[in-house]
């Protein structure tokens, strides 16, 4: 197989499970607490999180290759990619209200919220960090958030039980749902001998 | 204004960690060992108090419609200030915090206490609540890297006491290393907020219970 | 606010968040100014040490400047009288390790050398440490071909506790140093 496709496979494989945005990695911790009460609007903010992340990981590459490297204003890296985001978690606001209201209603306060995700400026940074290419870093991106959106569902389905049962005093809401997702986590440690070449 | 409440508040009733749960990505992703923990409450402290008194100062100047892209622009500003100086004259520690000293830039605390607080309250106060919470920030941190640390490596102060290798306690080959890996983080994260929410329900009802004796 | 017109209400609000960026950027680009020196001096430092620590005339040692087509994952080669330095970056568990190679004309390993990681404290991170069980890991390249693999895929490195993926992750740097080697002739 050509290499460069392997590359691309492995970075698909790596963000979905084995470095997972959420249990192996830890960006993106506070949606993934705040968000995942109820199976449905956890898997509308993953997508929601997933498409932001797919246009930022493109956005910022182009930012960084062709304004900040010409420029050698690397430095500025962090400024200019949490504006960037800024900018596009508006846009992609405005465009959801006017091209898909039903859609824009459901996500509805948890789009602004994606501009504070770790997870977007994560693999922003990760991305200029492993020198990715163009494809590779919108590759990571998307696929950085498809895993994010694998996690953040199943914790939300796991925790929608664990809601309802009984358990101490102090351990109830963020405490047990905290070990529920240490939990998740070990089973996701499966995955981190695998690869695929 | 009131230091002792401010201290009390941000330390432990209004713990940025364990009681608001602000800030949870870099509190369970670096703390494994004290040196590291050390590390990012510092950083986050000045960078929160820098902020905190700059947005406070400014908070009639600024639009409000636009508040939270001039905080955000701030705030990355001071982010990399300390990411270079960091780099510049504590390598070891940029290099172990990696990726996590510029997303300090979306840690919720910052961005939270710039809307709670300093853009209602004046500098000074604003001031004294960066650094009461940021001690908050720091505290929380430590306690999770010492349990971390103890269980999954063995050791005490890693990255600072013994020449880098920590004072062992346990010996090697003993410890769960599950407890440094992401696994460790949540469980430890999850028994210290269970643990702290069990101390403040029993001061609460000491408190209780001797306002009841007094009347 | 009524008397003001939407324009200039969006130009007002545009030039106050200019002014900020701007006075950001000005701030920034004066502690880069100020830490610039600093980072590249503590980079090229440590490059100087890896190198040194890799071959035995370092000081001998120069920058080849153009890469040989066709490697991986390799950022700089050094060549010095007997024996070339290869810079290479594979990705450890949490983010690249940069680390240096030192390789024989013959297509040996002399040692290798990790400038910077961010591994975990206690597990990945002893591949780097400047401690018996760092250096006993570190030593098992010194001497070997090309085409290392740890034990647990069938090789003969001896992967650090609990640190598979930091270990195959070194293994699979030196491998791409030898290669590149190779490929200079």
């Amino acid at each position: 197989m050509n290499p460069y496709v392997q590359s691309l496979l492995g970075i698909l494989l790596s963000a979905i499970l084995t470095e997972n945005f959420i249990l192996v990695k830890f960006y993106g911790i506070c949606p993934f607490m705040g968000v995942s009460k109820k199976t449905d609007t956890a898997l509308g903010m993953g997508m929601a999180v997933t498409f932001v992340m797919a246009i930022a990981s493109a956005a910022t590459w182009a930012v960084n290759h062709y304004i900040l490297v010409p420029l050698e204003l690397q430095y500025m890296q962090t400024v200019a990619f949490i504006l960037v985001i800024a900018s596009i978690v508006q846009v992609v606001e405005m465009f959801l209200k006017k091209a898909m209201p039903s859609l824009y209603q459901a996500l509805g306060i948890y789009l602004p919220l994606i501009t504070t995700n770790c997870a977007v400026l994560g693999a922003a940074l990760v991305n200029v960090q492993k020198g990715y290419d163009f494809l590779q870093s919108v590759v990571f991106g998307t696929c950085g958030g498809l895993g994010f959106t694998l996690s953040i569902v199943l914790f939300a389905s796991v925790r929608e039980r664990t809601d309802r049962a009984s358990c101490p005093e102090s351990f109830k809401g963020f405490p047990i749902a905290l070990i529920s997702a240490g939990l998740l986590a070990l089973a996701f440690m499966g995955f981190s001998g695998l690869k695929i070449f | 204004m009131n230091f002792r409440k401010q201290f009390h508040e941000g330390l432990l009733t209004k713990n940025p960690v364990l009681v608001q749960l602000l800030g949870m990505c870099s509190v369970l992703a670096i703390t494994t060992s004290l040196f590291n923990g050390l590390g990012m409450g510092l950083s986050v402290t000045v960078i929160l108090i820098c902020s905190n008194v700059l947005i406070s100062a400014l908070r009639r100047v600024i639009p409000s419609q636009i508040r939270i892209a001039a905080y955000i622009v701030i705030i990355a500003g001071f982010v990399t200030i300390v990411d270079l100086l960091l780099q510049a004259f504590v390598p070891a520690l940029s290099e172990s915090l990696g990726v996590f000293i510029p997303l300090i830039v979306v840690n919720c605390i910052i961005l939270g206490r710039a809307e709670a607080f300093a853009s209602k309250n004046g500098v000074l106060a604003s001031a004294v609540d960066g650094l009461c919470q940021g001690i908050g920030y720091t505290v929380a941190l430590c306690i999770m890297c010492i349990i971390r640390e103890f269980l999954g490596a063995g050791t005490f102060g890693g990255g600072i006491l013994n020449g880098g290798e920590g004072i062992r306690i346990i010996p090697e080959g003993i410890p769960a290393m599950q407890m440094v890996m992401p696994v460790g983080g949540f469980l430890t994260l999850g028994f210290v907020i269970a643990g702290s929410q069990w101390l403040m329900k029993r001061m609460e009802r000491k408190q209780k219970e001797k306002e009841a004796a007094e009347v | 606010m009524k008397t003001e017109s939407t324009f200039k209400y969006v130009l007002r609000l545009s030039l106050t968040l200019l002014l900020i960026t701007a006075v950001v950027a000005g701030l920034l680009a004066g502690v880069n100014a100020i830490t610039k020196p600093r980072i590249e001096a503590a980079k090229a430092e440590k490059t100087t040490k890896a190198l040194s620590a890799v071959i035995p005339d370092a000081d001998t040692a120069k920058q080849l400047e153009q890469l040989p087509e066709g490697t991986q994952i390799v950022a700089a080669v050094y060549e010095s009288d007997t024996a070339y330095a290869v810079q290479v970056t594979p990705g450890g568990f949490d983010n690249v390790i940069t680390m240096m190679v030192g390789v024989s004309k013959e297509g040996k390993v002399l040692g290798i050398s990790i400038i910077s990681h961010t591994e975990t404290a206690g597990l990945g991170a002893v591949a780097a440490a400047q401690n018996a069980k760092g250096e006993a890991f570190r030593s098992q390249f010194a001497g070997q071909g090309g085409d290392l693999a740890v034990t647990k895929d069938g090789g003969t490195i001896d992967a650090l506790t609990g640190a598979t993926i930091t270990s195959r992750a070194v293994t699979a740097g030196v491998n791409a140093a030898v290669a590149c080697v190779e490929k200079l002739g």
